[in-house]
């Protein structure tokens, strides 16, 4: 193998493939990274068995040839060095790579690249297109309500489902959960549901930076892979087996009280509790109260802390029905509150020990529902 | 036919182990069904009230008892199992002393109802150690098979009665005891009412797998391992004949107690440290410490080659060939751990700290110097320590003014949530976050009776469960401190066990405050963030006692500047 590079594109592409790099494992060949020559490209490859990230890189290619490389060393090599050429030389049958950029040069001992695992590969005959932002901002809205233990496998994942013109996201932990909805620009053939980890799409975000051009969607025909197809990148992550919860029943379909508020007014109010919320489980109280003739209604946020006191923050709120009272985890409402790119947004409550519901207003396309705390009032 | 009750001959009596033989109401339990089996009932009924102080009732659809030898049952030593020394070397029967009826009848009343199949009448006995024997003799008509009635035990007995525990203990043990017998037995279909509620119900299908559904879980049960067959048992070289059976749990199912591990040797239910050891060898590796397996196993070998009479409750018995059967009891478990679950998750058991003061700590190599930690008294407070990072994924590293501390995660984790969780309890009542949805959970018929007495206790710390139908309960809320990990079924479900393991009454809210901060707590081995373990240490230093875990055990270990000092030659 013989090939010629710029120093700042393998850097940034062993960044990206550097992410599927299993961190300690101990199945030495997955925390390499394979190179290889793909039609005049330098093609790098990593898995972690779980996901699996290919990137391409353009190069000058003088002579084809493959070989698997310790990621961290590489990447770590490649890093410290100037922003000029890089070649790489790889003699037939050998195992060990040589660098040189500029009057640097090294050589790695590499592996064979035959026993790297392969890396999956999908039948792209029914992709489905994704607009990248759309497809950023859901992944955001509903990632961090996914389950992180494992009781339920299913749970860790984010429920994916295409019909029509319409692609539907969710995720669930057991106190929450998230709807995010995505049209399409095209619509799908048939209906789909996959369970895709948290983890992967989680990776995904990171890998969609600023991408602007449609990105690609592919499942395989055995529905155990998504395929994700970027610019200069592809991602494979595995599927999530069995079954998703049936999460629309859990949406309450009426409410007692309905109160609009500034989604930063609520954040730093919510915030300022907090602190105060710290000590114990992370309890924060919402009190609603209607407006009358003359005053505006409001919605009062509070914490206290068992030795330290307590504090009271107070915003304005149009209220829709009666006043409410509830009691959330700071962190659960502050999670979705980061996650709402509105204005405004509606809480909507029914009883101080049923699920609240929050909306962005003036947006049909999200939805969150958290479980209260059962508190003393 | 089934041999005559007849008064063994003196020689023999007098070489049977004597002792108590109802030392509380599940022995009683134990001895009627004993003979219900004995008689060869299919269907076995058990009932008890008042944990079996007010009333035990076992009916059986057994042979029954001949008329003329009604009376002769309840005289010492009187069996039809038996008639010789001869037979006493090899035991078919589970009775054999002639002891169980006489024993229960001087210490209850009881009421006796028996028909054999060709009589045409029963016989109806009625007898009470206070009138000194018997009070009702008749004739009385009746479904084929016996049924005895046990009231008022330890009645006039009050330095029994003294010892007996609360009904649920009692119905505890009785359960746990029924249990048994139905997983000894399943093709016997048994019964057992507990002041009128229906505890268990097994099918009598013959079926292992579905017995243990009955009385533990439907879901362990389906998990359970089968017992591979020994390769050699074909052509039958075993040593001593022993063949092994039954079920065990896969490395990913555990219990925080042993009693869910069950030996039955030729159908009796016994207990046994080496058999306990032989299976619980099998997992080692497999299981953190701690941890251990659910097994029914299911021992057969010739009857010569155990020996019953040995204890008085014959709750124990002799192996002629101990090591064999060690040996094919060990080999069991491993072959099917082996074959079943090939891919062992490696769980090195920590050795045993060695007892003495406090931890020793020994730096470098060679000439190791041994120091001493200096671990002072539990109640002073701590300084404010400074994370450095962690160690092994289990251990903090922080420095403090005086020197470095090295912090045990978990039980100082421990210590915080159980901190958090007395605070909690003492002011506004333990925070509780609802689920989303409520979670379903199947208990076992022992963590259905703590389920209903403590039921109060938990929801105090934060559960809220409710009755589904049958032995599921619908959880609707958890202790908030818990919801940010954890697999709520379990830790309940760990929880009710390890209560049930709990022999002492004793504070019972602390008991529950102790296992739950235990069963919540983040475990060695857990990656911790930096931002994680200073917050962990925070807590640490705002509880009473942040230098023991709330069992006892060192939360950290201190290594003084002069201590370092000296270690490094500086001084
Ligand atoms: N349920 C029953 N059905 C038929 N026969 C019974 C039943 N219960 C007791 N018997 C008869 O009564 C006899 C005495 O019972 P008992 O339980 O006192 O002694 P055992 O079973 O022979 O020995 P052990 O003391 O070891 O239990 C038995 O040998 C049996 O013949
Ligand atoms: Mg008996």
């Amino acid at each position: 193998m013989r090939v010629s590079c710029l120093q700042e594109n393998l850097s940034k592409g062993l960044g990206v493939v550097g992410r599927a790099v299993a961190g300690k494992t101990t199945l030495p060949m997955i925390n390499n990274v394979l190179l290889s020559i793909d039609q005049s490209r330098l093609k790098l490859s990593a898995t972690n068995l779980e996901i699996a990230i290919t990137c391409w890189i353009g190069a000058k290619v003088e002579e084809e040839g493959a070989i698997a490389i310790p990621a961290r060393l590489l990447s770590e090599f490649v890093n410290s060095l100037p922003n000029e050429r890089i070649d790489m030389n790889l003699s037939p049958r050998q195992r060990v790579l040589g660098l040189r950029c500029a009057r640097f040069e090294a050589r790695i001992n590499g592996m064979d690249a035959e026993d790297f695992p392969p890396i999956p590969m999908i039948d792209e005959a029914s992709i489905i297109s994704l607009d990248p932002v759309g497809l950023r901002s859901a992944i955001t809205q509903v990632v961090f309500a996914a389950a992180t233990d494992d009781t339920r496998p299913v749970l860790t994942g984010v429920h994916f489902r295409l019909e029509g013109n319409q692609a539907t996201l969710a995720t669930a932990d057991g106190f929450r959960l998230a709807i995010r909805k995505l049209s399409l620009a095209t619509p799908v053939a048939e209906k789909m549901e996959v369970i895709i980890p948290a983890r992967s799409l989680s990776e995904l975000n990171r890998l969609l930076g600023d991408e602007t051009e449609p990105v690609q969607l592919a499942i395989s025909a055995a529905k155990n892979q998504v395929l994700f197809r970027l610019k200069n990148v592809v991602m494979v992550s595995q599927l999530i087996q069995g079954t998703f919860p049936n999460y629309n029943q859990l949406v309450p379909q009426s409410y007692q009280s309905r109160a609009v508020v500034t989604v930063s007014d609520f954040q730093r109010a919510s915030r300022t509790a907090s602190i105060f919320a710290r000590d114990g489980s992370g309890i924060i109280r919402i009190q609603v109260t209607p407006g009358g003739e003359l005053s505006p209604g409001r919605m009062a946020i509070s914490a206290r802390a068992e030795e330290y006191g307590d504090n009271t923050g107070e915003i304005d709120a149009t209220v829709d029905g009666e006043g409410a009272k509830i009691a959330f985890n700071s962190t659960y409402l502050m999670d979705v509150l980061g996650v709402i790119d509105e204005e405004e947004v509606a809480l909507e409550t029914t009883s101080p020990s049923s699920p609240g519901v929050l909306r962005p207003v003036g947006s049909e396309s999200y939805l969150h529902v958290v479980m209260p705390m059962f508190v003393q009032w | 036919m089934r041999p005559p009750i007849r008064v063994l001959p003196q020689e023999v009596a007098s070489q049977i182990a004597a002792g108590e033989v109802v030392e509380r109401p599940a022995s009683v339990v134990k001895e009627l069904v004993e003979n219900a089996l004995d008689a060869g009932a299919t269907q076995v009924s058990v009932e008890v009230v008042e944990g079996g102080r007010r009333l035990i009732r076992v009916a059986d659809d057994g042979c029954g008892i001949p008329e003329d030898e009604v009376e002769l049952a309840f005289q010492r030593h009187a069996t039809s199992k038996i008639a010789d020394t001869f037979d006493l070397e090899a035991i078919g029967t589970l009775g054999f002393r002639g002891e169980a009826l006489p024993s229960i009848a001087a210490v209850a009343q009881v009421t006796m109802v028996t028909r054999t199949q060709d009589a045409a009448t029963g016989t109806y006995l009625r007898l009470a150690p206070a009138s000194g024997g018997k009070v009702a003799r008749e004739r009385r008509a009746c479904s084929s098979g016996t049924s005895v009635a046990v009231s008022d035990l330890f009645h006039h007995v009050p330095a029994r009665l003294k010892f007996l525990r609360s009904p649920t203990t009692e119905n505890g043990h009785i359960a746990h005891l029924v249990t048994q017998f139905v997983f000894a037995y399943p093709q016997v279909r048994f019964t057992l009412k507990v002041d009128g509620r229906t505890l268990i119900q097994s099918s009598g299908s013959g079926d292992l797998r579905e017995a243990v559904a009955a009385a533990y879980q439907w879901e362990v049960a389906q998990s359970l391992l089968a017992i591979e067959k020994d390769p050699r048992q074909e052509d039958s070289r075993l040593p001593s004949g022993v063949v092994v059976s039954g079920l065990v749990s896969p490395p990913a199912l555990s219990r925080g107690g042993r009693s869910y591990m069950s030996f039955f040797v030729n159908g009796r239910w016994v207990q046994s440290r080496m058999l306990s050891y032989a299976l619980e060898e099998a997992y080692q590796g497999f299981l953190l410490s701690g941890k251990h397996p659910i097994a029914i196993l299911l021992i057969g070998l010739p009857h010569r080659e155990v020996d019953v009479n040995v204890h008085p409750t014959k709750a124990e018995v002799r192996f002629v060939h101990e090591r064999e059967v060690f040996g094919a009891v060990n080999g069991a478990a491993r072959r099917t751990l082996a074959i079943l679950a090939p891919v062992p998750q490696m769980t090195r058991v920590a050795a045993p700290v060695p007892s003495g003061e406090g931890l020793p700590l020994a730096l470098g190599s060679g000439e190791g110097v041994l120091v001493s930690p200096v671990i002072s008294p539990p109640s002073s407070s701590l300084p404010v320590l400074r994370v450095l990072g962690q160690v092994a994924n289990t251990y903090i590293i922080a420095e403090g003014p005086q020197g470095m501390y090295l912090i045990d995660q978990h039980t100082a984790h421990e210590r915080v949530l159980y901190h958090k969780l007395r605070t909690q309890l003492a002011g506004r009542g333990v925070e509780r976050q609802g689920l989303l949805e409520p979670l379903t959970v199947e208990v076992t018929s022992r963590q259905e009776e703590l389920l209903q007495v403590h039921g109060e206790l938990l929801f105090q710390y934060g559960f809220e469960v409710d009755h589904f139908g049958g032995r599921n309960y619908l959880v609707r809320s958890v202790p908030a401190l818990l919801s940010v990990k954890g697999d709520t079924a379990q830790v309940l479900q760990r929880f009710l066990d390890e209560l049930a393991d709990e022999k002492e009454p004793g504070d019972w809210a602390q008991k529950v405050a102790i296992s739950l901060a235990c069963h919540t707590a983040v475990r060695a081995g857990d990656t911790l963030t930096l931002s994680e373990m200073r917050a962990l240490v925070q807590d640490l230093e705002a509880t009473d006692q942040p230098r023991t875990c709330p069992h006892g055990r060192p939360t950290m270990i201190y290594l003084s500047q002069s201590q370092l000092e000296r270690e490094f030659g500086r001084r």
